[in-house]
């Protein structure tokens, strides 16, 4: 399981998988908001 | 004396116990000393945001309030491109990281002295955006709570810059190897935390 605590390495692949999710997250976000 | 006898007045119990320094710490968790404390310095840094993030959320969501204040503008490519930069900053730590590993020392040294330049960068242009943005803190609670949030942040950065000079003196006066390396890994794990912390900054405060 990964833990950005464990490792520079599994930090920066965390840090991956957030900026990821909250690019999906902006941008469901502008599309909804510009549909409703 | 024979390899393996005690000296005189002394017993196995002795012997045992005896070592040159401070007696050995007391671990009371199953979890490694290093790790925990991150952990706890982790969790207590994210409720620090949180509390600032509240105050965001309060005045957005709870208070229905105009964001940002009427009147005023955020810089939001400027500050995309100062994103894009911090964010490099991480990759260039992983690289140097990824090359000290593997033993190449310019690549170490190269990539360390990036990071730093980076994140100098990235505060260089935050600072030059507080003195054109053309509102203060004081002028409104939106003012308040986005200097709060990035001031927070800035401050982090600061901290973290301060821990990337320490790792690039030290790498320039040789120290650190593939095996060796402890203490490039823990601040390289804190500033993945403070970008981690930009990338939710940005979005929320400047995006959204």
């Amino acid at each position: 399981m990964l833990n950005p605590l464990r490792s520079e390495e599994e930090a920066f692949r965390f840090l991956l998988y957030v900026v990821a999710v909250v690019v999906v997250l902006v941008v469901a976000v502008l599309v909804l908001r510009a549909l409703l | 004396m024979e390899a393996g006898a005690l000296a005189p007045g002394r017993t196995v119990a002795h012997d045992e116990h005896d070592h040159h320094g401070p007696p050995e710490a007391n671990r009371s968790s199953r979890v490694e000393p290093s790790l925990l404390g991150m952990l706890l310095f982790i969790i207590s840094e994210v409720m620090i945001f949180g509390a600032f993030f509240t105050a965001y959320f309060f005045i957005r969501v709870v208070n229905g309030d105009a964001w940002p204040a009427e009147g005023t503008e955020l810089p939001k490519l400027i500050a995309g491109v100062n994103t894009a930069i911090l964010l490099s900053s991480s990759f260039t730590l992983h690289w140097a990281e990824t090359a000290l590993k593997a033993d190449n020392r310019f690549g170490f040294q190269a990539g360390m002295f990036t990071t730093f330049a980076l994140g100098a960068t990235f505060l260089f242009i935050q600072i030059n955006e507080y003195v054109h943005i053309g509102f203060s803190p004081q002028d409104s609670a939106q003012g308040t709570v986005f200097y709060g949030l990035t001031g927070l942040h800035g401050a982090h950065v600061a901290v973290g810059l301060t821990l990337l000079a320490i790792v690039n003196t030290r790498a320039f006066r040789g120290h650190f190897s593939a095996k060796e390396h402890r203490g490039v890994e823990v601040p390289g794990i804190y500033w993945h935390f403070v970008d981690v912390m930009w990338i939710v900054v940005y979005s929320t405060v400047y995006i959204l």
